[in-house]
C-alpha cells in the first residue's frame, strides 16, 4: 500500500520526535529502547495506529521511523514496527486511551528489584512522593515476567494492568503507560521515574522507606499537600500573551531549564509572573523546549474555578511585593524533607548548605509540613526566598525575573546533592553545616 | 515617646534654628527608628513632620534633615553614607539625595542620628559638632570661597584632620538651583539643589568630630549578613572588578552597546565609536587615572583620582562624563574632567549642569538663543571649550549663566520652548535613554524626586548586569512591578546607609540580616519592603501636598515622539504606553487614577498623623 493514507502528518510525525527526545533528554531511555505508540485518524478517516520502529533511535526520529498500522489488518507496517506492537495495540483498545509510551524508567526499575526465588509476584511500587502518589493514584503494579522483551505474556499481563492503573513496571525491564495523548503518557513515565528516584535516593542516605511507607498508609493525608492540578491536553501551543513577546522567551528558557535539569518531572510544577490586574501563568512549567506548554493568562483576583495550585499562586502575590513565583518538584528535595541527617526518625524544619555558594545564597532552606498555613509559608518566603513543604513540592518567589526564581529551586537541587553526597562519602554533615544556620 | 534607645542608632537628634539660633538635642523616637530605619526615611519622616509642603523653597520656611542610618558607622560594606530631605528649588517637589564619603560616619560618631536644620540666618553661618557641644559661628570670612578652600580652612583651625566639613561653595551661595552639597571636597549631596538651600539660609559648613563606636548586638546574625554580601560582592564582575578597574564612566562603552547612551539632548543615541572610545572609562584609566579611590568601608571603590596638566581632582563618573561629554556631543576627556573638578570647586550637580547645558545647546542649535543672549559664546553641540567657562558663570549667576543657574526646564521656557528640556518634574533626566527601556521610563516617571535613576529605580542594573534578575525592557506586564521593587530596594539602600551599587550584587536579604543583628530588632525582609512601602507612600504624600499632579507623572514629548533605534528596532515610549504604565503603576501602588494614596492606604502604611 503507498500514497499519502499511509503517511502520518508532518505535525504527528513532529510531535513523535519531540516525546522520543524528551524520553532521552529526562535519561529514561537509552539510544535505542522503549517505543511510543498512539491512535491516530488519518485524512481518510481511518483509524490507525501509530508506533516507533525497532531498533529506531527515539532520541532522533526520522520520519520513516514512525510505522503505521491499520487497526484491523496485518499489514507491511507491522513488521518494521516494534517487537511490543503487540502490547501497545492491546493498550491502544483499552477504553479512552489514546497513547501508550514504554520506557526503562531506570530509577523505577532500579527500586522494584527484588532478590526472591522466580517466579513470584513482586510487591507493587509505592511511592513516597507527592506527584507519585496523587498523578499514579498511591500505587504501582509490578510483574515478574520470565521473558521480558515483547513475549507472549507481557502482551496480557501489561494490558490488563493498565485497565486499572496508570503505569505498569515489567520488573527489571521497564514502564508502560497509558494515556490520552503521547505528551501525557510522557507525563506518567516521567513522574513514575522521579517517584522511583525519590525512593532510590532515600535508600542512598539511609532512610527507612517502608517505616516512610508504613505511615502514609495510616494517614495519607498528614504526609502530602494537595495534588497537583488535572493533566490538560492539546493545549500545549496556547499563549495568551503574544505581545509581551520578551516574556515569552523568558517562560520557555525557564521551562526547558527546568525540564532539561531535572528540576521538576515533564509538565509538572508551575511558574508565573504577576502583573498589575492579571499574571501570566505556565501551569506546566516543566517544558522541553520543542513542546513547550500553555502560557495563560489569568486575572489576579481569587476565582472560586482556581484549582489549589493556581490559587497559590494568586495568594502569594497577594501576600507579597513578589515578582515572580515557581513551585517545582525537586527529587532531592522531597528526600531530604523526609530525612535530613542520617538516622533521623523526626524531620527537620531545614536543609542547611554545605556548599560554598549555597550556604552563602540561601544559608537556611526552611522544611515545612504539608499543610503548612499560607501565611507561614509566605512569610518564609519573604525572609527565604525558597521553602521547602515536605510532600508538596518547592516554592520559591523573585522580585524581578523569571530568572531569579529560577534559580531558587535549581539551588536547592544542587545544595541537596552535596549533602547527600557527603553522606555516602561518610562525612559528618553536621560538622559541615555552618553552626550559625542550625540557631536561625 | 520611650526613653529606650535602640543598640545602633547614636538616640539623638539634632534640632537647628538658624533664625533663632537655638541649638538643641532631642531623643530619637524609638517608635520612628522603627518604622522608618534611618537614612532616607528618617529624614523623610522628620522633614514632613516639620515643614509646610507649600513653602518656599528657598525661603526660611523651608526645611533640610540630613540623617545616617544603623549600618553607618559598622564595618558592613558601603555603610558610610548619609542622605539629605529638602522641598528642592528646581523642582518644588522633595528634594532627596544621598552622598558617600566620610561626613556621615563622623556626625554620627559625634552622637547624633539626624539633624534637622530650619529658618534662616541673618548673616552666613556655619554649624560646628562635637560630642561635647553644638555651636552656630560666624562664616562671613568663609562666604565667597569655593568648596576645597572652605574645606582646608576649616580643617587648619585646630579641628585637626579627623573633622569632616559639609559645605557649599559659590553656587550656593547664589541660589543656583541645582548647587550641592560637598564633603570630602568631592563627593557631592548633588541631585535638586541642596546647596541652594543652604545658601538661601545663609548657612556655609557644618564641620563635625566625633569618635563614638557603634556596637552590634548580635554578632552572629550580623556577621552572617556580612559575609553573605561580601561573598556576592565578589561574586558579580561589576562589584568585583568594574567599579574599581574603570569607576563608573566603566559604563560608557556598556551602556552604548545597549543603545541606551543619549547623544545631543537625547535627540539620538548614535556615536562614533573611535569619538566614544576617546571618552571611555577605558581611555580615562589609561589617560588621566592617577588612583582609584573608595567611600569609607567600600570594597568597591568607585572614585577616579584624576590629573589633567597640573591639576588634579576627581571624576568625572559616568553620568558627569556622558551629560557634560556625549550628549553635548563632546568627546573630549579632559574638557570634560576640568569642568567636572570646577562643578566639584564650585559646587554644583554635574548631572543637571549637564542636562541643563545640553539645553541650552540644542536651543542654540535651533537658534532660540543666539550669541547676543550668550554674550558671544559659541554655544554649539560639540564645543568643548566654553564648558569651564559656562560652569564659572553659573556659580558666579553672571551673563548666561543666571539663565543656566535656573535648570533647563525655567531656561527653555523662559526661550518659549519647553519641549527642549529634558527634565521631568523639572529635574534633568540622567545618562540613560528611558526610549531603550519602558522600565527606565517609568522609573523616571515615577521618581519622587524628578528624573532620577538613583531616587526612581536603577533600572539599567538589571537592564544589562542583572545576571538572573534580568528583566525584559519592554515589557508591559512586568514593568510597573520590577521598578517599584527596584524603588523600594533604593529606599531601603539609602535608609540603611549603604551604596547603590550594591545592587548589582544582592537586594536586601543581606541587610536585613546586618541590621537585625545591629539592633537586636527583626528587620526581616517582609518587613523592610512594608518600610520602604511606607516610606514611598509618605514621599508620595508631600509631593501631592506640594502641587504634584497626575500630569506631572510623564516624560518629555521628544520620548514618545521621535523613536530612536535600540537592538536594531525603532523605539519609543509612546503616549499610550506612558498611559498604560502610570495607571498600573498607580494601582500598584494602591493610588487612585489621580495617584493619590487614600486614607485606608495611609492607616495601613502608618502614615495616619499628617495632614489630611
Ligand atoms: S561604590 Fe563608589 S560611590 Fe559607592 S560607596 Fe563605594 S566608592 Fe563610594
Amino acid at each position: 500500500m503507498t500514497g499519502s493514507k499511509w503517511k502520518a502528518s508532518e505535525e504527528v510525525v513532529r510531535r513523535f520526535q519531540h516525546v522520543g527526545r524528551a524520553l532521552l533528554l529526562h535519561d529514561i531511555e537509552d539510544s535505542h529502547s522503549g517505543n511510543i505508540a498512539m491512535r491516530w485518524t488519518g485524512e481518510d478517516g481511518e483509524e490507525k495506529i501509530l508506533i516507533t520502529a525497532t531498533g529506531s533511535q527515539k532520541g532522533d526520529l526520522y520520519p520513516s521511523d514512525i510505522c503505521l498500522l491499520s487497526t484491523s489488518e496485518t499489514d507491511f507496517g507491522y513488521y518494521k514496527a516494534s517487537s511490543e506492537t503487540d502490547i501497545h495495540a492491546r493498550i491502544l483498545a483499552l477504553d479512552g486511551v489514546g497513547a501508550s509510551v514504554h520506557a526503562h524508567t531506570k530509577d523505577l526499575v532500579f527500586v522494584t528489584f527484588d532478590d526472591a526465588p522466580k517466579p513470584n509476584q513482586p510487591a507493587p511500587f509505592i511511592p513516597v512522593d507527592p506527584l507519585g502518589y496523587h498523578v499514579l493514584e498511591g500505587q504501582v503494579p509490578v510483574d515478574w515476567v520470565a521473558v521480558p522483551s515483547g513475549s507472549r505474556e507481557m502482551t496480557e499481563t501489561i494490558p490488563r494492568r493498565l485497565a486499572d492503573h496508570r503505569v505498569t513496571v515489567i520488573q527489571g525491564h521497564g514502564a508502560f503507560a497509558k494515556a490520552r495523548t503521547i505528551e501525557e503518557a510522557l507525563y506518567r513515565l516521567c513522574i513514575a521515574n522521579h517517584a522511583g528516584y525519590v525512593v532510590r535516593l532515600l535508600l542512598k542516605i539511609g532512610a527507612d522507606v517502608e517505616g516512610l511507607r508504613a505511615k502514609i498508609r495510616e494517614a495519607p493525608a498528614a504526609h502530602f499537600a494537595y495534588p497537583p492540578p488535572d493533566y490538560t491536553v492539546n493545549d500545549d501551543a496556547i499563549c495568551e500573551f503574544p505581545e509581551e513577546d520578551e516574556l515569552i522567551r523568558e517562560f520557555r528558557r525557564a521551562g526547558a531549564r527546568i525540564f532539561e535539569s531535572r528540576i521538576s518531572p515533564f509538565h509538572t510544577g508551575t511558574l508565573s509572573v504577576r502583573g498589575i490586574s492579571s499574571m501570566l501563568y505556565a501551569p506546566k512549567a516543566s517544558m522541553p523546549r520543542e513542546i513547550g506548554g500553555p502560557l495563560r493568562q489569568v486575572p489576579l483576583k481569587p476565582d472560586g474555578a482556581d484549582d489549589r495550585e493556581l490559587a497559590m499562586h494568586k495568594a502569594m502575590y497577594a501576600a507579597g511585593n513578589f515578582q515572580t513565583v515557581a513551585h517545582c518538584y525537586v527529587p532531592e528535595a522531597e528526600t531530604l524533607a523526609h530525612f535530613t541527617h542520617p538516622g533521623e526518625t523526626e524531620a527537620s524544619d531545614r536543609v542547611i548548605a554545605i556548599d560554598a555558594e549555597g550556604s552563602f545564597l540561601y544559608p537556611v532552606i526552611p522544611v515545612v509540613p504539608p499543610g503548612v498555613e499560607l501565611e507561614t509559608l509566605t512569610g518564609l518566603l519573604h525572609d527565604y526566598k525558597v521553602v521547602i513543604v515536605r510532600g508538596g513540592g518547592v516554592w520559591g518567589v523573585g522580585h524581578q525575573s523569571l530568572s531569579e526564581v529560577l534559580h531558587h529551586p535549581s539551588s536547592v537541587r544542587e545544595i541537596c546533592q552535596y549533602r547527600m553526597a557527603a553522606f555516602e562519602r561518610g562525612l559528618d554533615l553536621r560538622k559541615l553545616e555552618p553552626a550559625k544556620a542550625r540557631r536561625w | 515617646m520611650s526613653s529606650y534607645r535602640i543598640p545602633g542608632y547614636s538616640g539623638k537628634i539634632l534640632e537647628v534654628d538658624l533664625g533663632r539660633e537655638i541649638v538643641r538635642a532631642r531623643p530619637l523616637d524609638p517608635a520612628l527608628a522603627e518604622d522608618y530605619l534611618g537614612g532616607r526615611g528618617l529624614a523623610t519622616r522628620l522633614f514632613v513632620d516639620a515643614v509646610d509642603p507649600a513653602c518656599d523653597p528657598l525661603g526660611e520656611g523651608n526645611v533640610m534633615v540630613l540623617a545616617t542610618s544603623p549600618l553607618v558607622g559598622m564595618n558592613a560594606p558601603t555603610s558610610c553614607r548619609g542622605h539629605v530631605v529638602f522641598k528642592s528649588p528646581l523642582t518644588g517637589v522633595i528634594g532627596s539625595s544621598n552622598c558617600g564619603g566620610t561626613w556621615a560616619n563622623v556626625f554620627k560618631a559625634a552622637g547624633y542620628d539626624a539633624i534637622v536644620i530650619r529658618g534662616k540666618a541673618r548673616t552666613p553661618v556655619m554649624i560646628d559638632i562635637t560630642p561635647d557641644r553644638v555651636e552656630l559661628l560666624p562664616a562671613d570670612s568663609l562666604w565667597g570661597l569655593d568648596v576645597h578652600e572652605t574645606t582646608d580652612r576649616l580643617l587648619e583651625d585646630g579641628a585637626g584632620k579627623r573633622a569632616r566639613v559639609l559645605c557649599i561653595g559659590p553656587a550656593g551661595e547664589h541660589l543656583v538651583r541645582f548647587a550641592a552639597l560637598m564633603n570630602d571636597k568631592n563627593r557631592a549631596y548633588g541631585r535638586s539643589g541642596p546647596g541652594a538651600v543652604w545658601g538661601s539660609k545663609n548657612l556655609k559648613a557644618i564641620r563635625v568630630f566625633g569618635q563614638e563606636k557603634t556596637r552590634v548586638v548580635d554578632p552572629e546574625r550580623y556577621q552572617s549578613g556580612l559575609d553573605q554580601a561580601r561573598f556576592l560582592l565578589r561574586a558579580v564582575p561589576t562589584t568585583k572588578r568594574l567599579l574599581n578597574d574603570m569607576g563608573t564612566a566603566g559604563l560608557v562603552r556598556l551602556i552604548n552597546v545597549i543603545d541606551m547612551l543619549p547623544h545631543r539632548n537625547f535627540q539620538d543615541n548614535l556615536h562614533r565609536q573611535d569619538r566614544l572610545d576617546g571618552a571611555s572609562g577605558e581611555a580615562l584609566r589609561s589617560r588621566l587615572l592617577v588612583r582609584s579611590g573608595a567611600c569609607m568601608r567600600c570594597p568597591l571603590g568607585c572614585q577616579r583620582h584624576t590629573r589633567v596638566g597640573d591639576r588634579t581632582g576627581e571624576g568625572p563618573e559616568y553620568e558627569t562624563l556622558v551629560l557634560l561629554g556625549m550628549n553635548c556631543d563632546v568627546y573630549d576627556l579632559e574638557a570634560v574632567t576640568l569642568a567636572n573638578y570646577q562643578c566639584n570647586e564650585l559646587g554644583i550637580d554635574t548631572m543637571s549642569c549637564g542636562g541643563t547645558l545640553a539645553c541650552a545647546m540644542e536651543l542654540f542649535e535651533r537658534r532660540y538663543i543666539t550669541e547676543q543672549d550668550t554674550e558671544g559664546l559659541d554655544l554649539s553641540f560639540g564645543n568643548a571649550s566654553v564648558l569651564e567657562e559656562l560652569v564659572r558663570r553659573i556659580a558666579f549667576r553672571t551673563g548666561i549663566g543666571d539663565q543656566l543657574a535656573e535648570g533647563a526646564a525655567r531656561l527653555a521656557a523662559r526661550y518659549h520652548h519647553p519641549e527642549v528640556a529634558m527634565t521631568v518634574k523639572g529635574l534633568e533626566i540622567p545618562a540613560y535613554d528611558p526610549r531603550a527601556s519602558y522600565t527606565q521610563a517609568l522609573g523616571y516617571m515615577t521618581s519622587p524626586t524628578g528624573a532620577c535613576h538613583l531616587r526612581g529605580g536603577y533600572a539599567v542594573s538589571l537592564a544589562f548586569f542583572g545576571g538572573a534578575r534580568e528583566i525584559p525592557r519592554f515589557s508591559l506586564l512586568q514593568s510597573p512591578i520590577a521598578i517599584r521593587n527596584l524603588q523600594n530596594i533604593g529606599i531601603l539602600q539609602d535608609s540603611l546607609g549603604v551604596c547603590r551599587f550594591t545592587g548589582y550584587a544582592y537586594s536586601a536579604e543581606p541587610w536585613s540580616r546586618m541590621v537585625s543583628g545591629a539592633t537586636g530588632l527583626d528587620f526581616s525582609t517582609h518587613r523592610l519592603e512594608q518600610t520602604a512601602d511606607r516610606i514611598a507612600a509618605l514621599e508620595r504624600v508631600f509631593n501631592l501636598e506640594a502641587g504634584v499632579t497626575r500630569d506631572d507623572d510623564t516624560l518629555p514629548a521628544r520620548f514618545s515622539d521621535e523613536s530612536i533605534v535600540v537592538g536594531g528596532k525603532e523605539r519609543c515610549v509612546p503616549k499610550d504606553v506612558i498611559e498604560r504604565l502610570r495607571s498600573d503603576y498607580y494601582e500598584l501602588q494602591g493610588w487612585d487614577s489621580e495617584g493619590r494614596p487614600d486614607r485606608a492606604l495611609l492607616h495601613k502604611r502608618k502614615i495616619e498623623r499628617l495632614r489630611s
